[in-house]
């Protein structure tokens, strides 16, 4: 999408979309331990919408869902906004440059978007002077945090896709089908 | 073209990372009622009631949820209960032979009355969110200072000791735990009444820490934590003393002092209803408490400086 211009109804999605997800977070799946951590489906909304919609539209609503977390949860403004900006961004960028259609991608980006979210925001504190060691808590709480987000992606990947899709400029499956069935794209024809 | 979408990428990215740091920065700069602080708290002041109408919404898939993660800890919560329970039936029958001599205790003091909770004005709440992050260690509360809350009351619930107020508006509260590494509580052990410093536990955020006892104190594992409430101002405890806290599960001895490993009674990760404690930190019945607090350790049994803070703050005593 970048190059593209980004429509108001696509910006509505998405507000509507990081609102609704952000409050459910914190009002129910917040609450509801899993293997002794929480689900986190804010990282995974950043990560798929810029997956979608590219590395400005990823970052920027990185940067308003964080900031949104932030204000609900009283927490340490713009840290969440930070991490999530960068995140939203890589996702795009993804996007952009390979375009991954894999049934498995939303898998992989959700893994690693969590473990970049995690691991930035260990760093963070560490670096705004929290005093907590790496110990093997930490770390099991890390992994298990990446587990478990890795096992709701797909679902959230397909909520994700199912409310913002309409408000592409481009289907991704109308182009992908596009792409075998004009002259001139599909490998076949050249031959 | 192409540079052109580059450069627009780019600058957007920069901007929105200069920004966040900006916000990271001005944050920790500013005091407690700075502008961003302010902003924070009005966003609060607008949603609590939307979080606490969601939270009444959605309680049943919550509900839902926690049933199944339940039942799939029953089993192993059945046995530790039972062992427990056990262990339970051995300490009434001591109980109940301390309590004699509590009694006449008691009547030296001609003090009758127990000193119960409501000594303290607590204000029933619910828990309308909890922090996702390993990072941030506390609630959000459908109480706030309407309902007579304010910074710094302690937070409690039916297990034990759940942490204190950092945050206030009308409807709705933050709670930071007691397992969060800004929180240190004043602390005693059950049977040798020593104390010490309660603190999180690092890079073990369910666990808590009892420091600075002296390396003589033995580690019985099992021994129950509670608060001291201190006696020294301007030092006083935000805390009353004798609220259960936890049970210490080993020993880590250090640099000439025995510390203790504690697991806290309430379960932190789970929380519904609390109590806060709005009794003024220093006000009369926290002073009275104090006080009591410091007399002999065979006169400190939970009940029993409890009861005597509780005549004396309703008579009017200093």
């Amino acid at each position: 999408m970048s190059g593209q211009s980004v429509s108001g109804g696509l910006i509505a999605r998405i507000a509507a979309l990081a609102t609704a997800v952000v409050f459910f977070q914190i009002g129910v799946v917040s609450e509801v331990p899993v293997f002794g951590v929480t689900i986190d489906l804010s990282i995974l909304l950043v990560a798929f919408t810029g997956l979608l919609c590219g590395s400005t539209v990823g970052a920027i609503s990185g940067f308003a869902v964080g900031l949104l977390v932030d204000l609900a949860l009283v927490q340490t403004l713009g840290l969440t906004s930070l991490v999530f900006t960068l995140i939203g961004y890589w996702s795009g960028r993804l996007r952009e440059l390979r375009d991954p259609q894999a049934a498995l991608t939303p898998l992989l980006v959700g893994a690693l978007a969590t473990a970049v979210s995690l691991v930035g925001y260990s760093v963070m504190e560490f670096m705004l002077g929290v005093d907590a060691p790496v110990s093997f808590e930490l770390l099991r709480q890390i992994v298990l945090g990446i587990v478990v987000n890795t096992i709701i992606a797909l679902p959230m990947w397909m909520l994700v896709r199912r409310c913002l899709i309409g408000g592409l400029p481009q289907d991704p499956r109308r182009r992908r089908r596009r792409a075998y069935t004009t002259g001139g794209l599909s490998p076949l024809s050249r031959s | 073209m192409y540079n052109k979408t580059v450069r627009r990428r780019r600058a957007v990215l920069a901007l929105l990372v200069v920004l966040a740091l900006i916000l990271l920065t001005a944050y920790f700069g500013e005091a407690r009622n700075g502008a961003l602080h302010s902003v924070q708290r009005g966003f609060l002041t607008v949603v609590a009631p939307i979080q606490d109408g969601a939270n009444k919404a959605l309680k049943p898939v919550r509900d839902l949820f926690s049933s199944i993660d339940e039942v799939l800890h029953a089993k192993s919560q059945n046995a530790e209960l039972r062992k427990q329970n056990n262990a339970l039936r051995r300490e009434i029958v001591a109980e109940q032979i301390d309590h004699q001599s509590y009694n006449q205790l008691l009547s030296m003091f001609h003090l009758d009355n127990q000193l119960s909770i409501s000594n303290y004005q607590p204000v029933s709440a619910t828990v309308v969110s909890q922090s996702p992050n390993l990072w941030y260690s506390t609630v959000l509360i459908d109480k706030g200072s309407s309902a007579g809350i304010q910074l710094e009351d302690p937070v409690i619930n039916g297990e034990g000791l759940v942490g204190k107020v950092t945050e206030v508006v009308a409807d709705g509260a933050q709670v930071t735990l007691i397992t969060d590494s800004t929180m240190g509580v004043s602390a005693r052990l059950g049977a040798s009444a020593t104390t010490g410093i309660l603190k999180p536990k690092v890079g073990e955020p369910n666990d808590l820490l009892l420091e600075y006892l002296p390396a003589t104190t033995p580690d019985n594992k099992g021994e129950y934590v509670y608060t001291s409430g201190t006696v020294a101002p301007p030092d006083d405890s935000l805390y009353p003393p004798g609220i259960p806290i936890g049970e210490v599960t080993s020993g880590a001895e250090e640099s000439g002092y025995e510390d203790l490993n504690v697991h806290p009674f309430a379960n932190l990760r789970n929380l519904d209803v609390v109590q806060v404690l709005t009794i003024a930190p220093g006000s009369r019945a926290a002073r009275v408490s104090n006080i009591v607090s410091s007399l002999p350790s065979g006169a400190q049994s939970s009940g029993g400086e409890a009861s005597t803070a509780g005549q004396l703050a309703s008579t009017g005593a200093g």
